[in-house]
Parts: C-alpha cells; structure tokens; sequence
C-alpha cells in the first residue's frame, strides 16, 4: 500500500525503537560507519509486468507478503502464512515486498490490486487475506489446491477424525 | 476478536468520505466502517487501516474477487491516498441473513513500524551516499 506522507516519515525519526522479534532489521550502531547495513537489492526489473509475471508463474503457490513465513512483518501477511500452514501447504514461493520496493508497486500494477498481501495459484492471482479466509471457511481452497496436485492436510484431518 | 474489538462508527473524515462513497455507489442494505487505525503502528487519528462490511444486491452474482474489486473502484482516491489497509466483507442480503458475523481481523504485527524504520534507514544512508561516492 501506499507510504504515510514525508511529515509523517520524518516526524516518526524520533519514535521508539522497533519492538522485539522486528527480525530482520539488525542491530543498531552508532554514527554512519558502525553497524552500516546494505541497502535492499532493489530489482529494477520487478517494475515491469513481464518480470512480475515471470515470478507469479514460477510455482504453482505464489505469495507476495510483507515479512517472510518464517517472520511475517503484518497481521494479514500472518494469515495468508497461517492458513496455507493448516493445508500443509510448505512448498510455496514467499516474496518480501519490503525488501523491493519495485516490486511492492510492481506487484500492485500487474494485479491492479492496491493491498499487500497477494496470493497466486497457478499464476492466477486469486485475492488478498479476506479472500483467502474465505476461500479456506468455505472450502474452496481445498478445491483449488487440489487441481493443483496439492492435497490439503486438512481433508487427512477429516480423515483422523472420521476413524476415532 | 469479536465485536467487542470494533470501532464502530468511525467519524474522521476519511471515514465519512468511506462511508459517502459506498452509499452512494452501492446502495448498501447494511454497512459498517470501522477504523482500525489505533490497533496498528500509525500516528494518532492517522485514519490508515479500515475495515467495510458491506452488504449490496449489487454483489450479487459476483465472485469475491469481483466485489473487493468493485469496492475498491469505489473507494479509489483514498487506496491512493490515506488508507494503508482495507478489510472487506462483501455480502449480498441473503448472505448476510443467513451470517450477519464479520470474521475477526488479524492482530497487527507491527507492520508500519517496520516500514518506517526500513525507510528512515534509507534516508540516512541516503544522506551519507556523499562519502562514499
């Protein structure tokens, strides 16, 4: 989504520091010099649809998040996370539009979709978070993921259950 | 989260420009817009995270993806703008009959801020690219 404005920006210089588990950011140092850490690799082509389109069609399960799986930077990243977690889905590629900001506008204009996250199936985007919690509540996701060969953990779930 | 989380009846201006533009556009049956802006990392009265329950017969026949489209047409000016985060139920009248619920939002992880320390990092070796040209 689009940044607060620059006031807003500058205003929060002096705010309090990250809280804990802010994962990827590293320790702070002192002056210019000390605990200087590279700037994000930025992926020029990521401005460009076609490069977009080479990502969402990489695998059959595509996220676009803020955070990584292992440490989602937002709630509703989390949940993408959460929910492919309670299908068994492990096998996905996650891409990090915090750390490309290329790819954070670029992502939004090849779906037209103004909010992060995004997932794709099978290079279709097919919604953000709220989608998603629907598709899994209503059992759709089962049905997706399975003419993507992708067997839900959840239907063995139902299986456990059934022989108890 | 139930609805005791809510913010019900949001009263900023960029809540009522929400609130304006979905009426006039989609002629709601029931609509709720609920700023969830001081459950996450922003300024105060940022007015940045929303969430919209909506119910339209306009939805109806539509996929979700279609109607979270159809919103977002709607509410266009602000994506681009102040709202950072935007939540949507989308349910015809029948729909919302049959479950008048709104699923709880997730909890923040603290997002904003770490964008804006992601940023406030680059400027300042923005600042400093000087010395090492």
């Amino acid at each position: 989504m689009d940044e607060p404005p620059a006031r807003a920006r500058r205003a929060a210089r002096s705010g309090p520091a990250a809280p804990a588990g802010a994962g990827t950011s590293p320790a702070a140092g002192h002056g210019k010099e000390a605990g200087r850490r590279r700037r994000p690799r930025r992926h020029q082509s990521c401005r460009y649809p076609e490069a977009v389109e080479r990502l969402v069609r990489a695998h059959p399960v595509v996220v676009f998040m803020k955070g990584s799986p292992a440490q989602p930077l937002c709630g509703f990243s989390n949940a993408v996370v959460q929910i492919l977690r309670l299908h068994g889905v492990q096998d996905y590629r996650a891409h990090d539009v915090l750390q490309d900001p290329d790819l954070r506008q670029g992502i939004k204009n090849y779906s037209n979709w103004p909010t992060i996250p995004q997932v794709y199936l099978n290079g279709e985007f097919v919604g953000g978070c709220d989608i998603l919690l629907q598709m899994h509540q209503n059992g759709d996701l089962v049905e997706e993921l399975k003419k993507l060969g992708i067997r839900s953990a959840l239907l063995d779930a139902e299986k456990d259950q059934d022989k108890k | 989260m139930g609805r005791g989380g809510l913010q019900a009846g949001a009263s900023g201006p960029v809540a009522r420009a929400i609130r304006a533009k979905l009426r006039a556009a989609l002629q709601p049956t029931h609509l709720q817009v609920l700023d969830e802006s001081p459950r996450h990392a922003g300024p105060p009265g940022a007015e940045s995270h929303f969430a919209v329950v909506v119910v339209s017969g306009r939805f109806a026949g539509l996929p979700p993806l279609q109607r979270h489209r159809l919103v977002h047409s709607v509410l266009r000016a602000e994506l681009a703008g102040p709202l950072h985060a935007l939540a949507i139920v989308a349910r015809t009248p029948e729909q919302w009959g049959a479950d008048p619920h709104v699923p709880p939002r997730p909890a923040c992880l603290g997002g904003a801020k770490h964008e804006r320390r992601r940023r406030e990092e680059e400027e300042e070796e923005e600042d400093a690219g000087g010395d090492t040209r």
